[in-house]
């Protein structure tokens, strides 16, 4: 879709938001930042303003009808075609156009990203043809990738090595091509739907992190502008006609200015100190922070960079690069976020770092969370002075990012297919990224399929129809979904788990996981036992809304069936395996391991133990074991020797909380 | 699930109560700009029958007669490629009235069928490429209707966000690479209990409201009553109903005429942006959608001036679902909270037109 043709709101009439606004055109002025990403909550012009900057785009010269956009003036980077046709003494015809915004939508195939073999000209000819695809489209342009966060990891993976040489290598479909594929690369997304793989986000020079608008006024003028330009787009964007054709020419301006500005040695050991303050890995950060600076300048007219434009550009270009972004200003956002930031992937990244490479923001943060804890250890304290006899709700305690599960989390897939959480499906459903020669579904990839058979077309007899297909021309589809867990929390509800603070650390703990389940889309069920038996709480679903609210109302007290609890548990496990065999269970027990009913008259402890082993011997079930006895004087271990029976990973419930990071570096190292 | 065709014929004035529900499709209905709207509510609360029924009551609209994607034969830039290349070749468009459509979107869809596919048919008998529009163009400039839309498919989800936003359907897939227009009015319904909406997603409603069954006896013997004496004798049912169906009809085709008229004064403009701040919605998306709620309130009420009042009822509608929200707290709005907003800030009454 050209957005130049779509009545676009205009990209000079965009409301506030220049931190978003100024990193596009930098981009625009200078293709070597190497793009940007913007992060912020919905409703705030992110898509909005990388759609209009299409308008304002200067423009380049390419041979026309080239479709790989090759600038004429340089002949080593021609394609073979234009090679051939300058080698042939034809003048190469010129065409002027602005750069080009190429959407790649969140459905795309990998054949229409990478480019394939061209069916109709296969047909006709009998002969393999290579058809471009986005890449080729976007060489010298802009790729716009809404949602960025949403995307296919496997599209992800082919961008990304396109990106990285610059450079679009096929071999597929009996087609060997090489073309140049240099792009921008511009992504949005919002944070509430998980995070990016840091690959990727190292991918992109620049990032920033948008908000709304909090002045009144300005919050006016944007719901006026808007109520313009609906009554009447026209009028709105000739309005801003004048505007617009400014702040091209001030592109098109600073673009010349590039090559003559200068940066003083004394500005570059700036761009260099505040790379190193920010703890960054590697040199990229310095290099995109020396290019910024100069394009800001470039921008301003200015011949010199000065202190102001390295600042500016550091704002830029640290956010994604530091250990961990800066907590935003408001606190009632900061836990949603921070449990958010923490995604599997960005761990791992961080594990790689070094643990004393914290930057002081977030060991402010850290103590102002430090304190709160205290605050409430002190009034849960008082609360709970002695041991509850009697049934009693506790609070549900503080959420904590969740670190150590997502570990195991992670190894369970691998087993299966080796992507976390996504997973090659064999089912029909899920979504269609390429194609396969194996055949093992029925599941028919017709693009490939057609493809596949092109090429034989003159020579099989053909009647009514242009393309006979043969068993041998058959093609599947590789399809991939996001696996839902399905997580299992047994949660010992006894009176034992009223002691000191156990039950509200317990409830914090499953909070915490519960809202890692939301963001991975897991199906959760939970099971309580206390008194004389076990209940399900809550069958399988994917409400964690519900099972929060009935996490709340979890009243504490009475003897510990322990034995109970974990069958019921691994009964729905079980039956739920009828309804959906590919999915991944886990079992989360939460208790100190402390037995004293028993279900079938036997000892408490050995009958759980039994029905330990069992669970071990199920290869489909995995199980962990998060241990909430306090390590004091007096320890019992029960919960340790349950999981070794059951063959479960062993966590204390300290574990689970990431702030300690350092320790759990150390631990990392000796699993 | 009842029969979907039986359910299209009981009437939008029938239903009794859940007015809130009502009022926000009737909006809709009048400008679509709105950008749709998510129902929440139990099971057995009239949404899926008023929605339905809805469709009869939307207005006529002008299309490019034989075009695929229903384009609107008066703006260009809301044309396909082949409507703006039949123009530029000088070519005149037939142009045909017909009902505004609403098109259901099954939770079981594959995304073939919702954003469009290859048409196998032609390539294998031409050996030519053609696209196959999908879901998405049947609903374009009409109303796609999602039930159970927190039970859809994760990647469903995702390309309907992308359309959803800029109203076109960008096809990169199965060989095909084609863009058209989509535009459509997002309707939604589901059942809170069974899970909650991607919040990506539920912004992308421009308003939300949450019912409940009738607790009232009388009320609630009526409804029994109705749906008794429609399905005895449908065709008496229908000409009890036809009038109130009309009337509301004409009331629809009045507040249309009349919404391009309507003023909103710089107060209340203040007013609603005190109400974004002061509630902390993310981004400024509730601001427009309370903007444009309450002009379209305004002009069903038959005014040209926006009062305090619309803004109370498109605030109570446009940030629902909006509001910033603790891990597992359920989305919603304390109302007396936005009567605080309103009554505080002094807003000078506007005589009535």
């Amino acid at each position: 879709m050209d957005w130049t043709e779509k009545e676009v709101y205009p990209f000079s009439a965009i409301v506030g938001q220049q931190k978003m606004t100024r990193a596009l055109i930098l981009n625009a002025i200078c293709p070597a930042l190497g793009g940007l990403l913007i992060r912020g909550e919905k409703g705030t012009a992110k898509s909005t303003a990388v759609r209009a900057l299409a308008a304002v785009l200067p423009e380049i010269e390419v041979v026309s009808g080239c479709p790989f956009n090759c600038d004429p003036h340089e002949y080593n980077r021609l394609c073979p075609e234009c090679k051939a046709r300058v080698q042939q003494g034809i003048d190469l015809p010129i065409l002027k156009r602005k750069i080009k915004v190429i959407d790649l939508p969140l459905g795309a195939t990998e054949d229409r990203v990478l480019g394939s073999l061209d069916l109709e000209y296969a047909v006709k000819e009998g002969k393999r043809r290579f058809t471009p695809g986005l890449l080729a489209l976007a060489h010298r342009g802009i790729i716009y990738i809404d949602e960025v966060n949403l995307l296919n990891d496997h599209i992800v993976d082919v961008i990304l090595d396109a990106a990285g040489m610059g450079l679009n290598i096929v071999e597929r479909e009996g087609i060997s091509y090489m073309h140049r594929a240099e792009f921008i690369l511009i992504g949005t997304m919002n944070p509430e739907e998980g995070e990016l793989r840091p690959q990727l986000l190292d991918r992109f020079g620049m990032c920033i992190q948008i908000e709304g608008i909090d002045d009144p006024d300005e919050r006016v003028r944007l719901i006026k502008f808007r109520e313009r330009f609906d009554k009447n787009s026209t009028e709105f964007i000739m309005a801003y006609q004048s505007r617009q054709n400014n702040l091209s020419q001030k592109i098109i301006h600073a673009r010349e200015r590039v090559s003559h500005t200068k940066i003083s040695d004394e500005m570059l050991q700036l761009c260099s100190k505040l790379a190193l303050d920010a703890f960054v890995a590697g040199h990229r950060a310095d290099i995109v922070i020396r290019k910024t600076a100069l394009t800001i300048a470039c921008y301003e007219g200015r011949d010199a960079v000065t202190e102001e434009d390295v600042n500016e550009a550091a704002d830029l270009v640290l956010l994604h690069r530091m250990r961990i972004p800066p907590p935003p200003p408001r606190y009632n956002r900061e836990e949603k976020e921070r449990s958010q930031e923490e995604s599997p992937d960005d761990e791992k990244k961080k594990q790689e770092e070094k643990p004393q490479t914290q930057n002081r923001q977030e060991n402010e943060v850290r103590e102002e969370k430090k304190e709160k804890e205290e605050k409430d250890k002190g009034e849960s304290e008082n609360s709970l002075s002695q041991i509850p006899m009697l049934e009693s709700v506790f609070p549900v305690g503080d959420a904590f990012k969740v670190r150590k599960m997502q570990m195991k989390r992670d190894r369970i897939p691998r087993k299966g297919s080796g992507r976390r959480s996504r997973t090659r499906t064999s089912s029909k459903t899920g979504r269609y990224i390429m194609s396969t020669m194996e055949r093992r579904t029925n599941d028919l990839a017709l693009d490939a399929t057609l493809r596949a058979a092109a090429p034989y077309q003159k020579r099989r007899s053909r009647q009514d129809v242009a393309i006979v297909i043969e068993e041998s021309d058959v093609r599947e589809k590789v399809r991939e979904k996001r696996i839902g867990n399905f997580i299992v929390f047994v949660v010992d509800a006894s009176g034992s788990m009223g002691a000191g603070k156990r039950m509200i650390e317990t409830k914090g703990a499953i909070l915490s996981l519960l809202m890692d389940a939301y963001q991975k889309r897991d199906k959760v069920a939970m099971v309580a036992f206390k008194g004389e038996h076990a209940e399900t709480l809550l069958p399988p679903t994917s409400s964690i809304e519900l099972a929060h609210k009935l996490l709340e109302e979890l009243p504490t007290g009475g003897k510990t069936p322990l034995c109970h609890g974990i069958s019921l548990g691994y009964q729905i496990i079980q039956s739920y395996f009828r309804k959906d065999p590919y999915i991944y269970p886990l079992l989360i027990l939460l208790s100190d391991g402390k037995a004293n009913v028993s279900q079938y008259g036997g000892k408490p402890l050995s009958e759980a133990m039994e029905v330990a082993e069992e669970i071990r011997n199920d290869t489909r079930v995995n199980t962990a074991i998060v241990d909430v006895e306090k390590s004091g004087l007096i320890t019992f271990g029960l919960a340790h020797q349950l999981s070794r029976q059951m063959g479960a990973r062993y966590f204390r419930i300290e574990d689970l909380k990431s702030d300690t990071l350092v320790e759990i570096l150390r631990e990392d190292l000796l699993i | 699930m009842e029969n979907q065709k039986v359910i299209c014929h009981y009437h939008f004035t029938a239903i009794v109560g859940q007015d809130k529900m009502k009022n926000a499709l009737i909006l809709n209905a009048i400008n679509p700009k709105l950008g749709g709207v998510l129902i929440r509510g139990e099971k057995g609360t009239a949404k899926s029958t008023a929605v339905r029924s809805l469709a009869v009551l939307l207005p006529d609209i002008e299309v490019v007669a034989d075009c695929k994607f229903g384009c609107n034969p008066h703006n260009r830039s809301q044309m396909c490629q082949e409507c703006v290349n039949r123009l530029d070749c000088g070519e005149e468009l037939p142009i045909e009235k017909r009902k505004t459509r609403v098109i259901e979107l099954p939770v079981g869809s594959t995304e073939d069928r919702v954003v469009g596919t290859l048409d196998m048919e032609h390539a294998i008998k031409k050996g030519e490429k053609r696209f196959e529009p999908g879901i998405l163009a049947e609903a374009n400039r009409g109303i796609l209707y999602v039930d159970e839309v927190n039970l859809l498919d994760d990647h469903i989800v995702d390309v309907l966000l992308d359309s959803a936003a800029m109203g076109v359907n960008v096809v990169e897939r199965e060989g095909v690479s084609y863009s058209h227009p989509a535009e459509f009015i997002l309707i939604g319904t589901m059942n809170p209990e069974e899970g909650e909406l991607r919040p990506q997603l539920l912004d992308r409603f421009g308003l939300c409201v949450h019912i409940q069954g009738i607790a009232d006896l009388d009320q609630r013997v009526e409804v029994v009553k109705r749906r008794a004496f429609y399905e005895q004798d449908p065709a008496g049912f229908q000409k009890t109903w036809k009038q109130e169906e009309e009337k509301l009809q004409q009331a629809i085709v009045r507040a249309k005429e009349l919404l391009q008229g309507v003023t909103i004064s710089e107060d209340i403009l203040y007013l609603i942006a005190r109400i974004a701040i002061d509630m902390n919605v993310d981004g400024h998306r509730a601001d427009i959608m309370m903007m444009k709620a309450s002009k379209t309130i305004a002009a069903f009420n038959g005014r040209r001036e926006v009062l305090k009042e619309d803004v109370q009822s498109a605030a109570d509608m446009a940030l629902q679902h909006r509001m910033r929200r603790k891990p597992f707290q359920k989305p919603g709005v304390e109302e007396g909270k936005i009567i605080g907003i309103i009554s505080h800030k002094e807003v000078p009454k506007m005589p009535k037109v």
